[in-house]
């Protein structure tokens, strides 16, 4: 066992009795995500036997790590903060790092060289100065754009003046208006809430009486009154509440006023005190200050988060609070926080970036053919050019004849032909691609959004899309990385069981449901039945060994806790309901089945707790509380009970406690406990050791002065009080456990059955113990009888390697006799947190990834959320399978971060994990819809549409080319200027946006109900760069037919060029719109809206262009359509193009059938079923 | 709670079409059964046209000057004037279609489509607007030319006149160009001005005294033909021509295609409905039609060889291999 080398100093704690214990250590959770660098994990892995369960939520983050290495892709987080930030929430204040906050004197407060900033806050990206030039430079980041601008300037040059000036940046200027406006509408939306955001008004003290002032006049220092349920309007530290002992709530948190403020008037405050805190930070969970009270002895009061109140949270259950500001505006937590969601490019995108390239490649190839060409023909040519009508080379006006005239030698020719090659061709690389994509991604998201099947009705929560670059990406997840706790299960932890003095009292048999008889006190959230015999033992043990630890069992429940009743005024006069305020889950859980036993929790105030005994009215002194951390794992209170004893009460995780516990005081209990334990969780209860141990007045007193003096210590106090807390936490009476229920959420079991189907293999990572783990797994049929389970579990390197060279040889024996017989026996991997460290610490990730990419299932446990991360990475590093991690904690975000997609679960434990998620929901089991359906249509739809915005844009551009070869290869088009600029964003842009967002492949209940379907992502089948080439043969087939067949038609005759242009721009729009409607496949009266609009309103472009008496193609598409001539060839071009299209499909559809062609027959046959017995459909809806 | 639409679930309404091998065979069998018919009578159409063509640049060069056939062109003391004799291979019917065919001349070239001024055609008042018309912009004294640019500068000023024994053959030389061309395009007060003054003379010479939207020959000539070798229209002749007349045509032959190769033809021509004698549309139609019967053909013997149940969950990947996963 390694010696803890440097422990990471945790929030520091001043409040003595009150921390939360749950929220200071989400805070660490957080923290050691963004600080990891900075801080050096130990490995201090205690090695005994079975390890105990955990007590909250929050201590998964037990990540320790020899050495300083750090978890690979930690440096990969885009949380960056600066140095300062970092020593402010690590060490303790330094006068430099801090700001003075002077108490109701925001004059003196903002005295320069401070100037805080004021309340205002301005999301908004731009000001109506800035928008143009600031837009443009955003969207000028884009690669793309850059090449068109570079063309359009180009295209300024006179000799290489190829379109007029107004059209050669139509299209540029489009694109970029399409998005400028887009933006300046949402940008104007966030205007507008940061304008009623700042137009509310706070009461604020001025000249000594509270006055309204809008929220943008806060200065820092002014002293701010809040009502209940009025939302803060920035972070402020708590001066005073209604409440006599300081309690306030906001948003679920506990808040304190310190006992030193709240009994001065808060005008008197003005001088007398300053604040001493931290720089603005993100970290929303901690807050480090000292208030410094200059009255008559000079004080120092230390703050931590639990005295700080931050903007946006809404004041509850408090009738009024008032506060210091401390941070305003854009300087608050909350608006730290709001950074964007995380900007992702999806896979599709890059692999378009590789075609980009070939087109690229394709582009430069055919102005290459015109630019050498073009100089064999001025070669040929040479001593023709001067006399010959069409070219015209001297200039005999302004050069006495001497002169040429815009031509400067053959030389300048080829790369003067180059350049307008590429002016003319240039939109080979589809400029509206991108535009369309953005287009198509909110259509996408809107009906994500807008998916009835998507909405929790229980939370009230809407499916949101955070990130609008990566929806595609969920129609090909081959892997999901998912947290337990509130993701698989809903975080509603139900007291189950107990193991008392080494007797087992989890008999279903003997529950009998709460009698609410004559309780004077009802929990809001009461457990549905109790232990009959438990009750009894409570009731009329009396003085029995067996009742008195029963009593002090649940004494232990109801006081080592951190939680806050609130006493609600219920229907019934007589009956009070209790809400019990607290932050982690299992201890509301503890608390509540304390209370009903008998033991109810009514009053806590900062000195002390009443507690109704059993009907009777008890006062205990709370003298100390050592909070939560990941180190201990365990939380104790000392508490001076109403017949004088001090008694210290400990629980915490079982490894931890047995580690605590004086085993030689009674070994059968201990022994009787274990089992219990194991029995636990192997039900899948979250289970949770309480010892005890009661003080001697002189160990009291000496733990009393450490206490005292680590508490105010100015350095290291977090430190400190660990010490403090480890030196008390020994020598236990072991009183019991506790076994607690985290129940599964709906559809769960099913949602992971649909996605092992799918092929995506489920991977859970849970801070649990591994028999919890284990059950966990099996009840929601992750694990199966059949598996094979592979089980790594640890406690030193080698024998991690060794269990990792056996799990290889295995999966090998596995493979080897899988390849015969059809049967392969599926194989899970069982691993938990220490293995991880081992295998990262020594380099052994390329077995562990050889081990687990072998099995079906994955299970993680005792994982920190680092390691959450490093697991993630080891995927995405090494395979190229598409991975998406959910969860719903603080905990999670680091591997929401690592994965390609990140998940949010808007749920309980706050909103770390959605703010950091590209997309949120409200249950796990959306997971199915939102990966199956949407994801697949997603990824259908843009792999599609990017394939044929290539093959569109390449069409035309082909047939540009063929005519080039005919005009001496010199860039003429015969379709006009104008219709080159709007095809890609007017003729052809339309029809393939609809139907990248409306059409579907297959429906929802066919997606759903082959699983597999979804396979067809995974393999890219949608876009590869196989079906690129086809889509880029097709294309110089059709422009083959659209040039050709016009060309030999009109050849020697009195064709002119405007008529055959206009000839080749319907055709050309006709060909690509054919195609695809031809590849369309569910038509609604939109996708035809779309598609045969798009060729009426060409020809209507076309008709507006020929109308124009100045343009020289002026009346030709009439003088034209009245030919039979026209309309033979538009007839033939469009055969002869779409004929090998047509083949093809009809041969890939009858003879080599995919699966979602067969579906989609299954589907159509199903429909025509359906309509002839409409009562069938309704039986199989019911089924689906 | 969002709010259920059709729309919002992505349930519109839709039609679901699928192509089933008897939807295959239908449309090749229907695509032959209209382009084969098409493509026959556009074939007989085309064969109807009688068309006689006569090369004549090379041939109306005297003998001496083969050589040097720039020389000859550009020697304006040199006679211009040339006979050439045509014999009708079919009868005639009128109207008969005199047209000029240039080959090897870029009317599409980007210099000469360009160097053009629209705007100065149809207005007298725009007469200076000359941009876009380099190098034939103005004068050597800096007058404004009307029409400006190469394309009016290079004006294809050959004349033809027929007779048919004795009989003069009129050629009607109106409204040969587009009506619209005339009526909005070439202005009713525009004349030309300072045209072919230049050192270096293009082709044709415009009378000074005729309004631009009268000169039909040029705005038949400002048309620029979409391809190198192109005809244009030069007038029409009433009256019927029989099989074997000889026709003598005398024409001057002064546009210069000696400096870069050209041919120049002239061409006699009846029309159809399809215009002039080309059967390379019949051929496609024929072709494609008869391919795509074929195609039918083919189509149903595979369907026959290998047919495949529609919807059969048997085909699907994991029933085919239920090993695989």
């Amino acid at each position: 066992m390694d010696v803890p080398a440097k422990l990471p100093d945790p929030v520091p704690s001043p409040i003595l009795r009150h921390s939360p214990s749950s929220g200071s250590a989400m805070s660490r959770s957080l923290r050691s995500v963004v600080d990891m660098p900075s801080v050096t994990f130990a490995a201090d892995m205690r090695s005994d036997s079975t390890r105990g369960a955990e007590s909250t939520a929050s201590s998964f983050e037990s990540f320790r790590r020899a050495g300083s290495r750090p978890v690979p892709g930690v440096a990969r987080l885009p949380t960056r903060r600066s140095a300062s930030e970092r020593a402010g929430s690590q060490r303790d204040l330094r006068d430099e790092d801090a700001r003075f906050v002077y108490i109701n004197d925001a004059a003196r407060t903002n005295a320069p060289p401070a100037r805080f900033p004021d309340n205002s806050v301005r999301t908004t990206k731009y000001s109506v100065l800035t928008f143009i030039p600031r837009n443009l430079y955003e969207q000028f980041h884009r690669v793309a754009y850059v090449y068109f601008l570079i063309l359009a300037a180009l295209n300024q040059v006179p000799q290489l003046g190829v379109f007029s000036p107004v059209a050669s940046v139509l299209p540029l200027a489009f694109v970029l208006g399409v998005t400028a406006v887009k933006d300046a509408y949402e940008d104007w939306r966030r205007h507008r809430s940061d304008k009623n955001e700042n137009n509310r008004t706070a009461s604020v003290m001025v000249d000594g009486v509270f006055r309204p002032k809008p929220w943008s006049d806060i200065h820092v220092g002014e002293l701010v009154r809040v009502v209940a349920n009025e939302t803060l309007p920035c972070d402020m530290v708590l001066v005073s509440t209604s409440d006599p002992t300081g309690v306030a709530y906001s948003n679920l948190k506990t808040r304190y006023a310190k006992q030193e403020t709240l009994t001065t008037p808060p005008e008197q405050l003005a001088g007398a005190a300053v604040i001493r805190c931290e720089r603005p930070n993100r970290n929303i969970y901690g807050f480090t200050a000292n208030l410094e009270l200059e009255g008559g002895e000079s004080r120092r009061i230390p703050l931590g988060p639990s005295n700080i109140v931050l903007r946006g949270c809404e004041l509850k259950n408090t009738a009024w609070a008032v506060g210091v500001v401390v941070y305003a505006g854009r300087e608050t937590k909350a608006m730290l926080n709001n950074a964007g969601a995380p900007s992702k490019r999806s896979r599709l995108e890059t692999q378009m970036n590789r075609e980009t390239l070939f087109l690229s490649a394709i582009l430069v190839a055919l102005c290459s053919v015109v630019a050498a060409l073009s100089g064999v023909w001025l070669r040929n040519h040479e001593h023709d050019l001067e006399l010959a009508q069409f070219f015209h080379k001297k200039d005999y006006v302004s050069d006495d004849g001497n002169g040429n005239y815009n031509y400067y030698g053959i030389a300048a020719q080829i790369v003067f032909a180059f350049l307008m090659a590429v002016i003319v061709f240039q939109i080979m690389i589809p400029i509206s691609l991108y535009i369309s994509m953005e287009l198509v991604r909110l259509g996408q998201a809107y009906f994500m959004i807008r998916d009835t099947n998507l909405y929790d009705a229980s939370s009230d929560t809407r499916f949101q899309c955070r990130s609008l670059n990566i929806n595609e990406d969920l129609g090909q997840v081959r892997c999901v990385f998912s947290d337990k706790t509130g993701t698989l299960t809903q975080n509603k932890m139900e007291f189950r069981c107990a193991s008392i003095e080494g007797v087992d009292y989890s008999d279903i048999a003997r529950q009998q449901p709460v009698g609410e008889g004559d309780r004077i006190w009802v929990p809001k959230k009461m457990p549905v039945s109790v232990d009959r015999e438990i009750v009894e033992l409570l009731r009329n043990g009396g003085e029995t060994e067996q009742g008195r630890h029963a009593r002090e069992f649940f004494l232990a429940l109801a006081t080592c806790n951190t939680i806050v009743p609130l006493i609600l005024d219920g229907p019934d006069p007589k009956r009070k309901i209790i809400d019990y305020q607290g932050e982690s889950p299992d201890e509301q859980a503890l608390v509540s089945a304390a209370a009903a036993y008998g033991f109810v929790l009514v009053e806590r105030t900062s000195g002390h707790i009443v507690i109704d005994v059993l009907g009777e009215k008890q006062r205990f002194d709370v003298l100390g509380l050592h909070e939560f951390d990941s180190d201990r794992k365990r939380m104790s209170v000392i508490i001076g009970c109403p017949d004088k004893t001090v008694k210290l009460f400990v629980k915490g995780a079982d490894n931890s406690m047995f580690g605590v516990i004086d085993k030689t005081m009674n070994p059968d209990v201990v022994r009787a406990t274990e089992k219990h334990l194991h029995a636990y969780s192997s039900l899948g209860l979250r289970t949770l050791v309480i010892g005890m141990r009661e003080l001697s007045q002189e160990e009291f007193q000496e733990w009393q002065m450490a206490y005292e003096k680590a508490s105010t210590a100015l350095l290291g106090r977090g430190g400190l009080l660990r010490g403090v807390a480890a030196n008390i936490e020994r020598n236990l009476r072991l009183l019991g456990a506790s076994g607690i229920e985290d129940k599964l959420q709906d559809g769960v079991p099913e949602a992971i059955e649909k996605l092992r189907q799918a092929g995506i293999k489920v991977w859970v990572l849970t801070g649990d113990k591994q028999e919890t783990a284990i059950s966990i797994g099996f009840s929601c049929k992750l694990l199966t009888r059949e598996m094979t389970q592979i089980v790594i579990n640890s406690n030193s390197r080698d024998s991690c390697r060794k269990s990792l060279d056996d799990a290889i040889s295995m999966v090998n024996k596995l493979r080897s006799l899988s390849t015969d017989s059809q049967a392969r026996v599926p194989l899970a991997l069982v691993i938990d947190g220490n293995s991880l460290v081992y295998i990262f610490d020594t380099d052994h990730e390329d077995k562990l990834f050889e081990v687990a990419i072998a099995c079906d299932v994955v299970l993680c446990c005792r994982v920190a959320p680092l390691q959450k991360a490093g697991i993630v990475d080891l995927i995405k590093k090494r395979t190229s399978d598409m991975t998406l991690a959910i969860g719903d904690g603080a905990n999670d975000v680091s591997m929401i971060q690592m994965a390609d997609v990140g998940i949010g679960i808007s749920g309980q434990e706050g909103r770390q994990a959605v703010m950091a998620s590209d997309f949120a929901m409200g249950q796990f089991r959306f997971l199915v819809p939102l990966l199956l359906v949407h994801g697949h249509w997603n990824y259908q739809r843009m792999g599609y549409m990017i394939l044929y915005n290539f093959y569109r844009n390449a069409t035309f551009v082909f047939v540009l080319f063929w005519y080039v070869l005919h005009t001496g290869f010199t860039l003429t088009t015969a379709i006009t200027e104008w219709s080159s600029v709007l095809y890609s964003v007017i003729y052809t842009a339309v029809p393939t946006i609809v139907v990248a967002i409306l059409d579907k492949d297959l429906g929802r209940r066919t997606l759903l109900k082959y699983p597999q379907l979804y396979g067809a992502g995974q393999r890219e089948e949608s876009y590869n760069l196989r079906l690129f080439i086809f889509f880029m043969i097709d294309s110089i087939w059709q422009s083959l037919a659209v040039f050709f067949i016009p060309y030999l038609a009109y050849r020697k005759s009195t064709i002119d060029s405007a008529s055959l242009g206009d000839l080749w721009t319907l055709a050309v729009v006709i060909l690509v719109n054919i195609h695809l409607a031809m590849d369309v496949i569910r038509w609604n009266w939109i996708t035809h809206a779309a598609i045969w609009g798009s060729i009426v309103a060409t020809l209507i472009c076309v008709m507006v262009i020929d109308s124009i008496p100045i343009l020289p193609g002026f009346w030709a598409i009439y003088k034209v359509m009245g030919t039979g001539l026209f309309w033979a060839l538009l007839l033939a071009v469009i055969v002869v193009g779409m004929v090998p299209h047509f083949v093809a499909k009809a041969i890939r559809e009858h003879f080599l059938p995919n699966d979602i062609q067969i579906a989609r027959e299954m589907e159509k046959s199903q429909d025509s079923h359906d309509v002839t017995h409409p009562e069938v459909q309704m039986n199989t809806m019911a089924r689906a | 709670m969002p709010k259920y639409s059709k729309f919002t679930q992505q349930e519109l309404p839709a039609c679901k079409p699928i192509l089933t091998p008897k939807w295959v065979v239908s449309v090749f069998f229907l695509v032959g059964i209209i382009f084969v018919p098409v493509g026959v009578v556009s074939l007989l159409a085309a064969r109807d046209v009688v068309e006689i063509v006569d090369r004549y640049d090379d041939a109306c060069v005297p003998a001496n000057m083969t050589d040097n056939k720039l020389a000859y062109i550009q020697n304006p003391n040199i006679s211009k004037d040339c006979t050439r004799t045509l014999t009708i291979t079919e009868d005639m019917k009128q109207p008969i279609f005199v047209y000029y065919q240039l080959d090897n001349f870029y009317q599409n070239h980007r210099r000469y489509v360009k160097s053009r001024n629209d705007g100065q055609l149809r207005d007298a008042a725009k007469a200076n607007q000359t941009s876009a018309c380099e190098p034939e912009k103005t004068t050597a004294d800096g007058k404004p030319i009307v029409p400006c640019g190469l394309i009016a500068w290079s004006l294809f000023n050959d004349t033809y006149s027929f007779t048919r024994g004795n009989e003069n053959l009129t050629v009607d030389k109106k409204d040969i160009s587009w009506k619209s061309d005339r009526e909005h395009k070439f202005g009713k007060n525009v004349y030309p001005s300072n045209f072919q003054n230049g050192l270096l003379k293009g082709g044709g010479t415009l009378d000074p005294a005729i309004p631009l939207s009268e000169q039909e020959d040029l705005i038949v000539w400002m048309r620029t033909a979409a391809l190198p070798t192109f005809r244009k229209l030069y007038g029409r002749i009433y009256v019927d021509l029989k099989k074997n007349d000889t026709i003598t045509v005398r024409l001057s032959n002064n546009y210069n295609t000696y400096n870069f190769g050209g041919k120049k033809k002239l061409v006699l021509s009846t029309a159809t409905w399809l215009g002039g004698k080309n059967d390379f549309l019949g051929f496609a139609y024929v072709i494609v039609g008869g391919l795509c019967f074929f195609l039918a053909f083919a189509f149903t013997l595979l369907y026959f060889i290998k047919p495949r149940k529609l919807g059969d969950h048997n085909y699907l990947s994991w029933n085919r291999h239920p090993a695989g996963r």
